[in-house]
């Protein structure tokens, strides 16, 4: 009798293993970071959500590149776009995407994270399933990102995803107030991205910056408010764009469809290339 | 005695089986395998088994056959005629299941994602919810879906997906093959595997819309790389086309705007001090 207990305990053993195999992604053992992800009320845009806007920001520049943040703080005062190259649409990238200026949803899969963030088609994968960096990636604004579950409690559940970005091409700034990360584009951004131990409806992500243009690495810590039950709206930041950009200047269009100047005085742009006669 | 105790490792079995099934709310094995990246087969026109622009033999209106023909005019003069993605604009549904750039599908017990490299991503919701009251329009629609189990062997093989609530201006593809301005459009799909190759993938898709006579239905076909490499592909990166006004411009390699047609007037400079210069 004891032999046919010890074969039903093994078929369920077995039955156990074969629903284990089959599904292979256990969710119970990640966290629940379902929902819409959005920076909490009253929340600018700047990269230190605890410190004011631009120099507020006390960030670490180099003399080199406080210099470069200087004269772009200036050209935006003019009504110029100074270091932030966002106005052409193109995505903020990383570190900065994590500004989550539209809200952000995250789907955890048994080998990728990804991070969706409505504006700018800006996607993120993270992959955890173990792999090395990548010999001859292709470098890309939101990089290429390693990461790793931790279940720091030891309660057999993910709780925390560690997680390291490389392989960036630019430009890219912190923030709207043009920050700017070094052009050779060796920033490496180290995440740690976690539940609030109190409120389930709050996401912290802590973030390290190590960048030529900075210098020591910049740590910040982003929080978000979930919102269980979303609506979804595209933010599209061609549509309706009124800058625009032709060769080194940037200009604005008119609401009446006109090409005019951003700053005072600003020279109109060279027509070469047009057959003036024609006019 | 050792019945009951053999009936009670039965019943302790099946509670950790069950446990376990409630635990893992998303069963995997009940989803078809559509993992990895998913590329085009055929060219950038919409029905892949005819020719770009007049080849395709849309079905449309005398109305939107004359946008159109006007549309192939400008084009053929060097401006962009309807394609509204000179200006970076999403391509929206339909025309975003030509897949120009690869895709990628997440199944969630709710959603069922298709993520593209240079659109948003589009939400399929699988949860059987109604349609909203007022949502806001927008180029990829809003789309509910349903899992469908064909063969009745316990595992869905197919999706088949409704789209609502589109905003323009969107086209089929780059000829500027028009939909109608009401963005009324309907978009219904059946998304499925090749039945004796599971790296194929169909995309049955008929679109319903008033600058049609009657409903057009193509079938787009895709082939799977298990082993994918994603790259960013983002329109506003060195997007030499610009609009000012109605206008179509191009910008130069030197960095001058200049014409996209013979003999295009330059822009109005009015709001500008031309005594500088």
């Amino acid at each position: 009798m004891r032999s046919s207990i010890r074969s039903i305990m093994l078929a369920a053993v077995t039955i156990i293993a074969a629903a284990a195999g089959a599904q292979a992604f256990d969710q119970s053992n990640y966290p629940d970071w379902s929902g819409q992800w959005k920076r909490p009320a009253g929340i600018g845009n700047q990269w230190d959500t605890s410190k004011p806007p631009r120099r507020g920001q006390q960030a670490p520049l180099t003399p080199e590149y406080q210099g470069i943040y200087e004269a772009n703080l200036k050209d935006q005062a003019a009504g110029g776009q100074g270091t932030d190259p966002t106005y052409t649409c193109i995505p903020d990238g990383m570190p900065r995407a994590m500004n989550v200026i539209f809200p952000m949803e995250i789907i955890i899969q048994p080998n990728i994270t990804y991070i969706m963030i409505e504006y700018l088609s800006m996607l993120r994968r993270i992959y955890t399933d173990g792999r090395s960096w990548p010999k001859d990636a292709e470098p890309s604004f939101m990089g290429y990102s390693i990461g790793k579950w931790i279940d720091e409690d030891g309660r057999g559940r993910y709780n925390a995803l560690e997680v390291e970005t490389r392989n960036l091409k630019g430009p890219r700034a912190f923030d709207a107030s043009g920050i700017p990360l070094h052009t050779d584009n060796q920033t490496v951004v180290k995440e740690r991205i976690y539940l609030d131990k109190s409120d389930p409806n709050i996401l912290h992500d802590e973030i390290t910056t190590i960048d030529s243009a900075l210098t020591r690495p910049w740590s910040v810590t982003k929080n978000y408010h979930r919102e269980r039950n979303p609506v979804w709206v595209e933010a599209i930041c061609a549509e309706g764009n009124q800058h625009v950009r032709i060769g080194k200047e940037n200009y604005m269009l008119s609401a009446d469809g006109y090409l005019m100047p951003a700053k005072k005085d600003q020279p109109p742009p060279d027509l070469r290339y047009f057959k003036q006669t024609g006019k | 005695m050792p019945v009951r105790s053999s009936i009670g490792a039965v019943a302790l079995a099946t509670v950790i089986v069950t446990t376990i099934a409630a635990a893992r709310a998303h069963d995997e094995t009940k989803y078809p395998d559509w993992s990895g990246q998913w590329l085009r087969t055929g060219g950038i026109q919409w029905d892949p088994t005819k020719p770009i622009g007049r080849g395709q033999q849309a079905p449309l209106t005398p109305e939107y056959q004359a946008i159109f023909e006007a549309s192939l005019a400008d084009q053929a003069l060097g401006g962009a005629g309807n394609d509204p993605r000179f200006a970076c604009l999403p391509v929206g549904m339909p025309r975003l299941m030509s897949v120009i750039f690869p895709m990628e599908f997440i199944f969630t017990p709710k959603i069922t994602y298709i993520l593209f490299e240079n659109n948003m991503p589009r939400r399929i919701y699988t949860d059987g919810r109604s349609w909203p009251d007022h949502p806001e329009p927008a180029f990829a629609g809003y789309s509910i879906g349903k899992w469908i189990d064909a063969d009745a062997d316990g595992r869905y093989d197919m999706l088949e997906v409704e789209t609502r609530h589109l905003k323009g201006p969107r086209t089929y593809e780059g000829s500027g093959l028009p939909l109608h301005k009401d963005n009324q459009t309907i978009v219904k799909e059946r998304i499925y595997l090749d039945k004796t190759n599971p790296d194929i993938l169909y995309d049955e898709i008929t679109t319903i819309d008033h600058a049609l006579t009657r409903p057009w239905t193509v079938t787009k076909k895709f082939r799977r790389e298990h082993n994918p490499t994603w790259v960013e592909n983002d329109c506003s990166e060195d997007n030499h086309h610009l609009a000012i006004g109605k206008e179509h411009y191009f910008l130069s390699a030197d960095g001058y705007l200049m014409p996209a047609k013979k003999g295009q007037a330059p822009p109005d400079l009015r709001y500008f001090n031309q005594s500088k210069k």
